[in-house]
């Protein structure tokens, strides 16, 4: 158990606007942490799961967004769950690791013991509070959350290695072309305040060496083509790596779900692996069918208060409906997130895809994904107020904002 | 006298542009496509416009605060809280319209692009005394618009009819219209169709008349008639005003470039291209058929054709960028990529080729 001298501040990284073009048409709309997932802002989770860290004084989220986007999700977030949640805005981009030494005074500010790091576009049980357990145990100055994942898929990751009896980070690399290791860098950490001063050699390092290079031109010159600016900290490439080995960087493996939420697709596959885990941790968040005079609920659903399903509708598994949707008579709905304000008229079904804010959904209509997450194509998006007509069928498609179906399609992207 | 301009909606056609902009902002020829029609307005005596948008009226309203000293011209907005359609915008902003003095008013459609030959359209709409005059085109296949039919010598409109099956005529509506302000008495403040509902009405009553529209016509929506309209325009400008084409050894046929663009050596351009302001055009490079939007960079031996080049975007060294490749704004096409017909929303970086036809998100 913490003493009460033993504050712990967490830190999401949430990015920004131009990064993760990935995530369009959906973050044409809104910034992609405050996509909803199982009913929830993407962030919502980790915000959520810092809060069971004993001790937790602060919670920071850092990233490039204006200030004003995150203004009204802050602050209803920190009245809403009772612990301080504070925007940070980058100016400039300095990797993970430069922008967490850049806003190092206000994490500081609480004088914590530890600081948690997290990206705010992972999804899983974040087991922070028992990491931060082994953290201790192990005494290093920094523990990574890793998982196991198959070997074929493994190289899109942060691959390391580590001693299976001391658990030590003897090895990192980011994306490496040949395998070296199953287990990968799940994108959260656990830090002491030594971090910083780790970050700090790392600039004292780069300095030096450009003084170096300063003796001949022609090297000066090409340093200046190829290198990173100065204060770009990369955490895995020039923290993790370095430092493996070296008695300093520890690892807590993780047995439950990980993902990252890169794409729409994949947002509509996390909703559902939160949507489950509600099972567990919050079973009053979800929709139960029991009741004959509400909608037959199949699977894990989440229904907003304020939408309005017609009890012939059948719902589920995996659906998760938002504020205000209109869910009408005899439709179906199976794998997909409903957004707010949706219309979804009688009789109509939607499966394996994303309805977005405002969208209507014509009377026997079928709008259809074929359910690979992973595919360009493989969940059916409608952005924001797109209307598809009765009988129209919308099958492997992405609709951006503001358009109007009334011709079946398929495989398409629309804009 | 005054002047509306429909601007109405999303302009989703002309995405990934409109993504970054609203339509009338988007740049033909270099300058904003609703610039072309405002100046034409204020030449023939226009002293008041009135556009009538439905998206994004901060944008439009900023944008207007630049021009409207440098044009000398009043600008207002007229904002529809629901789609109104065609004729419903002018019932909304007829406070705006009637002024008291009985002088007829202009409405135009914002996606045309002509010479707008206001002169003759209000010398034509006092010599016949009606209350309406539409200005009309010619086109190739008219079934696949509204035909307007009319009598040849007087111009006197019979009769509306919507993508007819066989041949009634072959002058469509152009989008341009004079009206008597006792019009809007005609004109409910609901969703209106003015080709379908208001037009005809009038010419029943034998009170619309057609002229048609000497010169080019083109609805510049969306990219492909963007394109082509940009070739009518500066054919167009070729007659009236030579002096403002470019030329020189490297430049072929009407070729159009910002006083603030730079081109290096080596290069071969047009026929029928636009370079906007600030744009730098490397040695070696081929461009026809195109556009290059306000500070994009075109690297050296590149090669360009029939394509739309937005806003800061990038297209590298020895890349072919061909057949309506449309890049957004702050796209960069790395070095030695080949382009065929890829759609690019803003903020990308194409680093592998696209092949054949195809969106980038």
């Amino acid at each position: 158990m913490g003493s009460s001298d033993e504050r712990v501040v967490a830190v999401i990284m949430v990015g920004g606007p131009t990064k993760g073009t990935r995530f369009r048409p959906l973050s044409l709309n809104v910034p992609k942490p405050l996509f909803p997932l199982a009913g929830q802002p993407m962030v919502h989770h980790p915000i959520s799961a810092c809060r069971r860290i004993p001790n937790l004084a602060q919670i920071y989220l850092i990233g490039f967004y204006e200030e004003r986007e995150f203004a009204l999700y802050v602050s209803s977030i920190s009245n809403e769950l009772r612990v301080p949640v504070r925007y940070l805005r980058e100016e400039k981009p300095r990797g993970s690791a430069g922008g967490l030494y850049s806003f190092r005074d206000y994490i500081l500010e609480d004088n914590p013991s530890h600081i948690f790091l997290l990206n705010c576009d992972v999804c899983c049980s974040f087991p922070l509070a028992e990491m931060l357990d082994a953290h201790k145990i192990y005494g290093g100055m920094g523990t990574v959350l890793v998982i196991k994942v198959s070997a074929e898929s493994a190289h899109q990751f942060g691959e390391l290695v580590a001693d299976p009896i001391t658990k030590e980070l003897l090895h990192y690399t980011e994306k490496p072309e040949t395998f070296v290791s199953e287990l990968i860098n799940c994108g959260v950490y656990v830090f002491t305040p030594a971090i910083f001063a780790a970050i700090q050699d790392v600039f004292m390092q780069r300095r030096g060496k450009a003084e170096l290079r300063r003796v001949t031109s022609f090297e000066a010159l090409q340093s200046a083509t190829k290198s990173i600016p100065a204060d770009y900290v990369r955490l895995d490439q020039d923290i993790l790596s370095p430092l493996a080995g070296k008695k300093e960087l520890y690892t807590y493996e993780t047995l439950d779900f990980w993902e990252q939420i890169k794409t729409p697709g994949m947002s509509l596959k996390c909703s559902a692996l939160y949507l489950h885990q509600f099972r567990y941790t919050s079973t009053h968040l979800l929709a139960s069918g029991n009741d004959t005079k509400r909608a037959s609920i199949t699977g894990d659903v989440y229904i907003h208060p304020s939408a309005k399903v017609h009890p012939t509708a059948k719902i589920g598994p995996n659906v998760s409906i938002s504020a205000n949707a209109r869910i009408g008579a005899g439709a179906r709905l199976i794998s997909c997130i409903i957004l707010d304000d949706v219309e979804i008229l009688e009789n109509a079904v939607v499966i394996h895809a994303i309805v977005g804010w405002k969208s209507s959904i014509g009377k026997w209509s079928r709008v259809q994904g074929g359910g690979d997450y992973n595919a360009k194509l493989g969940v059916t998006i409608l952005g924001e107020s797109v209307a598809v007509e009765d009988e129209v069928v919308v099958i492997n498609s992405i609709v951006l904002p503001n358009k109007t179906l009334n011709g079946s399609v398929q495989e398409e992207i629309i804009l | 006298m005054k002047a509306l301009i429909l601007v109405g909606g999303f302009g989703t056609r002309l995405r990934p542009l409109t993504l970054s902009v609203p339509k009338p902002l988007v740049d033909f020829a270099n300058k904003p496509m609703i610039l072309h029609q405002i100046e034409a307005l204020r030449d023939v005596g226009v002293t008041e416009v009135v556009l009538a948008i439905n998206y994004q009226p901060e944008v439009m309203l900023n944008f207007l605060k630049d021009f409207e000293a440098k044009l000398g011209i009043k600008i207002t907005c007229s904002q529809e809280t629901e789609p109104l359609g065609t004729a419903g915008p002018l019932a909304l902003a007829r406070d705006k319209l009637i002024d008291g003095s009985g002088e007829p008013f202009f409405v135009l459609n914002s996606d045309v692009i002509s010479e707008y030959p206001f002169d003759e359209l209000i010398k034509f709409h006092k010599s016949h005394g009606g209350e309406a005059t539409i200005m009309v085109t010619k086109v190739d296949e008219p079934s696949k618009y509204g035909v307007v039919v009319m009598e040849e010598e007087t111009g006197k409109v019979d009769r509306f009819v919507e993508k007819p099956k066989i041949f009634v005529g072959n002058k469509i509506n152009a989008g341009i219209y004079l009206l008597n302000p006792s019009v809007l008495d005609r004109i409910e403040l609901r969703p209106t169709s003015i080709e379908k509902e208001v037009f005809p009405q009038i010419a029943a009553d034998k009170e619309l008349f057609a002229m048609v529209l000497p010169g080019f016509w083109m609805d510049v929506g969306q990219p492909k008639d963007y394109i082509t309209g940009l070739r009518l325009y500066l054919n167009s400008l070729r007659k009236r005003s030579p002096s403002k084409l470019a030329s020189g050894a490297h430049i072929v046929g009407n070729v159009l470039v910002h006083e603030t663009a730079v081109i290096g050596e080596g290069c071969l351009i047009g026929p029928d291209v636009a370079i906007g302001p600030g744009c730098v055009v490397e040695s070696g490079v081929r461009l026809s058929r195109c556009t290059v939007m306000r500070g994009a960079r075109v690297k050296k031996h590149s090669c360009i054709s029939s394509s739309i080049i937005g806003w800061h975007s990038t297209v590298g060294q020895w890349a072919r960028v061909e057949n309506m490749t449309i890049l957004g704004e702050d796209v960069h096409v790395c070095d030695e990529i080949y382009s065929n017909g890829g759609v690019v929303l803003p903020h990308k970086e194409i680093k592998s080729s696209i092949l054949k036809p195809e969106i980038v998100m």
